[in-house]
């Protein structure tokens, strides 16, 4: 056996491959240790780049790729041998198969270990680079990488060897061993689907062999000072899917000795062997041949005969594909993956949506046509190589087959093969619709979009065959294919990312049930049509290029090309070449004569430059808006918008204003602007920014109108997606169209990488909570604080158009529908326009009408949304303040972004977030409801309250809303449902505290987290409201609301709240409200034991042993012990009919107060108790929470 | 039928493969004789269109009282050609019969009655009907082989090119193979290239003999052999002396007969004692010009 392995290890040591993917692993691990350039399995975010657990993460992911070259190594040890024939030599020698077989693996794997040693090399020498910020750095250690290789990659080595191993031995085929890899790649991606579901945590880790996910599921909750410093311990998930999967790679090893056989191939199975058995049967049997007049027929060579050639071959080689087993496997690989997407397709909280096709169509791209890729690329080299592959090129190249058809029918032959995959995916999408009782089966779309969809693989399939041609070697073409790929990367990379040099790549247009491809399908398939020609070319080279007969030197094919391309293919290459060149010319006109392009680095520095040149104007007295009034003209048919507006404005300061500065988002959409006299003494293009020396001063108290017009109008095709905001069914657009005065600190680059490349310090922050100054203004705007609102808006006439206001008339003017809309009341500085063919359903609440604007298709969930408003609007007016609008609207648009937004009486909802949940299912979260909710709380918290522009003034909008729309959740769902959802917000808050990258806040002073003014806050308010009660805290957000409602500055602030919450609640809750709105903290909680005992009387006595502790964090995780003093459930539970935890009756539930970490309690109950749990409904934040409950043990 | 004039090609490495080859080949069984690497399957290729030559010209009737310029108008060309490489695969896992269905498309049968006709006639006669829907990788050589003829004959060629067609058959499928060709000799050329004497001598009307590129005979095999009449010579030796004997004399060949070695000689007259004349066969002849060249060399 030894010398198996000295013999094989040498053998893989010399292989040339081998070491040029160790060289090349190495470096991306350097790579993505060092830089930002590379990223894998995303961003480091603000963990020290060396700390061990991103050590762990790369080398886990290192073990995924790693395959490719685990994958090599076992195909050369143990097919090389049947491979090169040298099998018989080796095998009838006297030697143990048992020997060679372990001896050919462990080399292999050795082999492998080296490659790992170099990447782990790869990532250790990153972290002594020149260019790192030694702020992200840790201290050095080799600890993570003695753990990883112990904990990660040795076992995965081992059951990736095994696995691989066994396929080789059962299959003895190099192909199905990478089938084996690709198959293994897809079993991840299916492991993936199941995890979101949160009640599969232990299926999904436990499925997924190398660890991956167990390892960021048990790291998933850890703050940054905790995976800075640590490595998880080995248990739980970890140990669980360690042991499992090196158990299961010990079986597949003892397969492969059993399995492993050394005859022939071939001669091993029977029925091949009866085959040939009965060939030489028939060939004694046959006796010579009689004379046998044979029909005279001669062919024909006509016009026609190249077309039918032509055609046959189009049939021959696509059969030959579609039937081979790699494309089958393929096939069916790119189907299981699609399935899962497909059918637990959801977007929140784990509720299914209706099937509808554009969200089929979506799955389809994301999780099955990708396939294609690998398919066009290895059929390419496979159809140009068919005939010499089998040597049955000299009978077919010597056939009267004109020079055009082979590679013309092998390149059909891949769209073919494309299109067939295609309609194969989408009929299974189609049964998926059907199974889901989905029948607007919508076949156009389908075929649209599938056909979109697959210009790119025909695009890179037809490259592939160009480059096998060229070549005229599978190898070199595959390599050649691969450096294109590469380069494209790299290319993207190095700031390059125009689309008429990455071959193939186009805008991408995307799809919306409401918009279909609007405009958007211009811009791809002119830059796809681009790529065509040069691909046309290529194709028209290769014809040239084509090896017919016995393939000469290049020198030969270049003379005899010359020879060729003298005729009508050099004219049709000549032209196409001319087409190529002026299609890139009328692009290169559009993209950057017409349009600005901009690479991403360079859109970065404009963002840059701007901060550095105009951050002095930041704190400028410029004048406040006090009324808008604007006229918009909308051509949704052209997606062209020209609106015409007055701002009345004043300024509020002690000081004269004598400087008017005029920001745009696009420069060039102001078409004029006139603030009654002034000269425009800087005009900045790039960056939008002007500055007006008023003729007159604006003096103290004075009030003037500012006149503007902007247009914005589509110059033909850009080289990104197009804008999405005016479209032409479902336009969706706001003020920030519209000019704005002063410098904006929203445009500031926030990324901490690309702020440093730039010397720009660092990111910005909110204002403090204590910062006074900051107090003038709102979070919003500083442009206004409240202000009179009027529009008119024309459309198109079969659409509608709605703004924020209430319908003062509705007209006809030159053809087009228009709709003046007033507010009735001061209102933000933040309105939108909205304009499609909507249904509209109506409904009411006590005389207020409620309207829902939406699309045909999205019919389902609009009586819910109508449901949803009513109860919000009685829950709020009952609790809160008087709704101050008189109408309430939700408008759909469409999905190119997915929120909701409430503006004043309006609400903007996207078609992909509530339209299309599907709500059937009634344990599912109606999401639907509580986004409703959430956003009528809206018209409360942050357009009655608002708050100032410093630290925590999301509470007063987000947070605040989050919890009105818990308490109407609460009432139509009951308890136990909140339970489920919070669970959601629980997992969310702690996952999104792992990456954050600046630090987490606590809650009142939140810098617009979601995590935190969203996820958390559900969780603070919850218990908040648990603990104080319901009244008491409704009672201290009215007042609230009284006080600052409508407020003019300085503005409110989430201290502010704290107070009036303090107030109502009482001094008891003083500490309560610390730990849950100013500190971060976290509980520990668990039941340790709980046994039970009958009493003589019936009851049970339950002796219940528990563990408290609290912990606060700080912003970058740290921890530090609290004092406890809380009040926390105690439960028992007795058992449902089902055993399920929603049927549990509850036997005992009352707040103990909890002061010491090792509480033990005596509980009395009737019934026989099932279950005790600590905390048991999870009300606390708590990392940990399924072991709040234990099953009761009886005595 | 065809007139191969001064035809040359030379590869990259430097071997003369055609070295000014002139023939002319009849209507009928045309052999050509040659070790490897004569140039045989050069020549052969250059005519199947599938090589270019350097310099020379080969021109085909083509039926009808035109001719056909071989090295420029392939199209033509390959309209009147039937041809079986020397080592050709095939699709393993496709029948018989769609191959050779497939085939006959590429050959210009567009016409699916008339291909269906020709299709089944020709398995027929080559003996295939019986296997016609068995896949193609389960074939034995020889079944393989007379698949190869059948495709070469498609279409009715004039002009069928098969290059060593009865390497590794079994004798009784050699018989087979060759008279299948003798039945198609009939009407149209056949270039038939062989390393073994006898399926020229038993087949072919006329042949040439070939050697490293360059045409060392050509015409009809009994003008061949009898210009050789009473100049063989034969003798059993022992192995010891083989040596002197090839220095000595023009040896043809040696065949080794009950352990000792037979050999042939060349020679105007008796060269020793012990010598007996004997009829001069086609093997003769071939060797007689290989060794002829060699000297020449």
């Amino acid at each position: 056996m030894f010398e198996f392995l000295r013999f094989e290890l040498r053998q893989q040591l010399r292989s040339p491959l081998l070491w040029l993917m160790g060289a090349l692993f190495a470096a991306l691990a350097f790579g993505a240790a060092s830089t930002d350039v590379i990223i894998l399995g995303g961003s480091v975010g603000n963990v020290y780049r060396n700390a061990p657990m991103i050590v762990a993460q790369f080398m886990a992911l290192f073990t995924l790729l790693g395959m490719l070259f685990i994958a090599m190594s076992i195909n050369g040890a143990l097919l090389r041998d049947f491979e090169q024939g040298t099998a018989e030599l080796i095998f009838a020698s006297p030697i143990k198969r048992r020997d060679y077989v372990a001896g050919r693996i462990i080399a292999a794997m050795i082999g492998c270990l080296l490659i790992y040693a170099l990447i782990a090399l790869g990532i250790f020498i990153a972290q002594f680079m020149p260019w790192l910020d030694a702020k992200r750095l840790g201290p050095v250690s080799l600890y993570p990488y003695v753990w990883t290789f112990a904990v990660i990659v040795l076992p995965n080595l081992l059951f990736t060897a095994a696995l691989l191993s066994l396929l080789a031995i059962v299959t003895r085929s190099i192909l199905w061993v990478y089938i084996g890899v690709l198959g293994f790649f897809v079993l991840y991606g299916v492991s993936a689907v199941l995890l979101r579901d949160l009640d599969n945590v232990w299926i999904a880790t436990l499925a997924e062999p190398l660890g991956l996910r167990a390892f960021s599921r048990t790291i998933r909750y850890w703050a940054a000072e905790q995976r800075n410093t640590e490595l998880p311990a080995i248990t739980g998930y970890l140990l669980a899917n360690r042991a499992l999967w090196t158990g299961i790679a010990l079986a597949l090893f003892a397969a492969c000795f059993a399995l492993f056989k050394t005859e022939r191939s071939g001669t091993a199975r029977g029925w091949r062997r009866k085959n040939i058995l009965a060939t030489s049967a028939e060939t004694v049997a046959a006796p010579a041949s009689a004379a046998r007049q044979l029909p005279k027929v001669s062919p024909s060579f006509g016009p026609s005969t190249g077309v039918a050639q032509f055609l046959r071959q189009l049939r021959f080689d696509t059969l030959g594909v579609l039937r081979g087993v790699p494309f089958i496997v393929m096939l069916l690989f790119a189907i299981a993956n699609f399935i899962p997407s497909a059918i637990f397709a959801q977007t929140q909280y784990d509720t299914a949506i209706h099937p509808v096709t554009s969200q089929m169509l979506q799955a389809l791209q994301g999780a099955y046509s990708f396939v294609l890729i690998i398919i066009v690329l290895f059929y390419a080299g496979e159809l140009v190589a068919k005939e010499r592959g089998v040597k049955i090129h000299e009978v077919t190249d010597a056939m009267p087959v004109p020079n055009w058809v082979p590679l013309t029918a092998k390149f059909c032959a891949l769209i073919a093969v494309i299109v067939c995959f295609q309609l194969l995916g989408s009929i299974v999408a189609i049964l998926i619709q059907l199974g889901k009782g989905h029948a607007q089966l919508e076949l156009a779309v389908y075929a649209k979009t599938l056909a979109v969809n697959s210009l790119i693989f025909v695009l890179m399939g037809g490259l592939a065959l160009c480059f096998q041609v060229f070549t005229n070697n599978k190898y070199i073409g595959y390599a050649l294919l691969i450096l294109v790929l590469i380069g494209q990367i790299v290319l993207g990379t190095l700031d390059f990312t125009h689309n008429l040099y990455n071959y193939a790549s186009a805008p991408n247009a995307p799809y919306s049930d409401m918009n279909g491809y609007g405009h958007f399908l211009k811009g791809q398939l002119w830059f796809q049509a681009y790529w065509g020609l040069f691909l046309l070319v290529l194709l028209l080279l290769s014809a040239a290029l084509w090896v017919r007969g016995v393939g000469g030197s290049m020198r030969e094919r270049l003379r005899l090309a010359r020879q060729r391309l003298s005729g009508p293919l050099g004219v049709a290459t000549a032209l196409s070449a001319l087409a190529f060149v002026a299609a890139g010319g009328y692009l290169f006109w559009n993209t950057n004569i017409r349009n600005e392009y901009l690479s991403p680095d360079e859109t970065l520095d404009l963002q840059a430059k701007y901060e550095r040149e105009y951050k002095q104007y930041k704190n400028l007295q410029q004048p406040k808006i006090l009324a808008t009034q604007v006229e918009i003209d909308l051509r949704p048919e052209t997606q062209t918008m020209r609106a015409s507006g007055t701002y009345r404005v004043r300024n509020p300061y002690a000081k004269p204003i004598t400087e008017l500065h005029v920001g745009m988002a696009d420069d060039k959409s102001l078409v004029s602007i006139d603030m009654g006299g002034a000269s425009l003494i800087k005009h900045d293009k790039a960056l939008g920014y002007r500055i007006y020396r008023l003729k007159e001063p604006l003096l103290p108290g004075a009030e003037r109108n500012i006149v503007f017009k902007v247009e914005i109008s589509p110059k033909g095709i850009t080289n990104g997606t197009a804008q999405s905001q005016i479209v032409d069914n479902g336009t969706f657009f706001n003020n920030t169209s519209f000019p704005t005065f002063g410098y904006n600190d929203s445009a500031e680059i926030q990324d901490r990488n690309e702020r440093r490349k730039r010397k720009l310090g660092e990111p910005r922050r909110m204002p403090k909570l204590e910062d006074q100054v900051a107090r003038a203004n709102t979070y919003l705007t500083d442009d206004a604080d409240w202000i009179d609102f009027k529009t008119t808006i024309c459309t198109a006439p079969d659409q509608i158009a709605l703004s924020p206001g209430y319908l003062q008339k509705e007209f006809m003017r030159d053809g087009r529908r228009c709709f003046s809309y007033a507010m009735d009341r001061p209102m933000h500085n933040f309105y939108s326009y909205l304009s499609a063919r909507w249904q509209v359903k109506k409904g009411k609440y006590k005389g207020i009408p409620i309207e829902i604007y939406y699309d045909a298709k999205h019919a389902y969930n609009v009586d819910r949304m109508i449901e949803a408003v009513q109860k919000s609007l009685a829950y709020y007016e009952a609790n809160f303040t008087p709704y101050q609008h008189r109408q309430v609207r939700i408008i759909e648009f469409p999905g190119y972004a997915s929120f909701a937004q409430s503006f004043a009486n309006t609400i903007p909802y996207s078609e992909s977030v509530g339209f299309i949940a599907d709500l059937r299912d009634k344990d599912a979260i109606d999401y639907v409801f509580y986004i409703t909710a959430h956003e009528i709380a809206h018209q409360w918290w942050a357009h009655q309250v608002i708050g100032a522009n410093v630290q925590g003034a999301t509470v007063l909008s987000e947070s605040l809303s989050q919890y009105s729309a818990l308490m109407v959740m609460e009432k139509e769902y009951g308890r136990s449902k909140m339970r489920q959802f919070l669970k959601y917000e629980l997992d969310s808050y702690l996952s999104g505290r792992g990456g954050e990258i600046v630090e987490e806040l606590p809650l009142y002073r939140v810098e617009n987290q979601p995590y935190v003014h969203y996820r958390k806050a559900s969780l603070v308010f919850y218990r908040l409201r648990d603990e104080i009660g319901e009244d008491v805290l409704n009672r201290a957000l009215k007042t609230f609301l009284q006080d600052k409602g409508y407020q003019q500055p300085p503005y409110t602030t989430s201290a502010e709240l704290l107070d009036y919450i303090r107030a109502e609640a009482g001094p008891d809750h003083s500490a309560l409200i610390a730990d849950l709105f100013k500190k971060i903290s976290f509980y520990d909680n668990r039941v340790e034991a709980a046994t039970a005992k009958k009493r003589a009387d019936g009851k049970y006595e339950i002796v219940l042993d528990l563990h408290a502790a609290k912990l606060y964090a700080d912003g970058k995780g740290k921890e530090a012990p609290g004092k406890l003093d809380d009040w926390i459930e105690v439960g028992v539970f007795a058992r449902g009919p089902s055993g399920e935890e929603a049927d549990e009756k509850v036997l005992y539930l009352k707040r103990h107060r909890i002061t010491n970490g090792q509480p033990k309690l005596t509980v009395v109950v009737d019934t026989e108790p099932y279950e005790a749990g600590f905390d048991p409904y999870n009300k606390l934040i708590d990392r940990v929470s399924l072991d709040n409950r234990k099953r009761v043990s009886l005595q | 039928m065809l007139a191969i004039r001064d035809l040359s090609k030379t590869y990259a490495n430097g071997v003369h493969a055609l070295d000014h080859v002139t023939l002319d080949i009849p209507r009928g069984m045309f052999g050509l004789l040659g070790p490897n690497g004569a140039g045989k399957s050069s020549l052969m290729r250059t005519l199947a269109t599938l090589q270019e030559a350097d310099s020379g010209t080969a021109t085909l009737d083509n039926g009808s009282g035109g001719s056909i310029d071989v090295l420029r108008d392939k199209d033509a060309v390959r309209r009147q050609l039937g041809y079986l490489p020397q080592d050709f695969g095939v699709y393993p896992k496709v029948s018989a019969l769609d191959l050779l269905e497939h085939f006959a498309v590429l050959k210009g049968l567009t016409d699916r009655k008339q291909r269906r006709e020709v299709v089944d006639g020709l398995l027929q006669q080559v003996n295939l009907w019986d296997v016609r829907k068995r896949k193609l990788g389960g074939f034995s050589g020889g079944m393989r082989q007379r698949f190869g003829i059948a495709q070469a004959l498609l279409g009715n060629p004039r002009l069928v090119i098969v290059d060593e067609p009865t390497a590794g058959l079994d004798p009784e499928e050699r018989n087979r193979f060759l008279n299948l060709l003798a039945e198609i000799g009939e009407n149209v050329a056949v270039i038939l290239s062989t390393h073994i004497v006898e399926d020229v001598t038993d087949l072919c009307p006329t042949m040439a003999i070939m050697n490293k590129g360059k045409v060392l005979l050509t015409g009809r095999p009994m003008d061949a052999i009898s210009a050789l009449e009473s100049q063989v010579w034969r003798k059993q030796v022992q192995k010891v002396d083989l040596k002197r004997y090839e220095q000595t004399f023009t040896l043809l060949s040696t065949r080794l007969v009950a352990g000792n070695p037979v050999i042939h000689v060349f020679s105007a007259e008796r060269p020793e004692e012990g010598f007996e004349q004997v009829a001069p066969d086609l093997e003769d002849v071939y060797f007689q010009r290989l060794r002829q060249h060699a000297k020449a060399a």
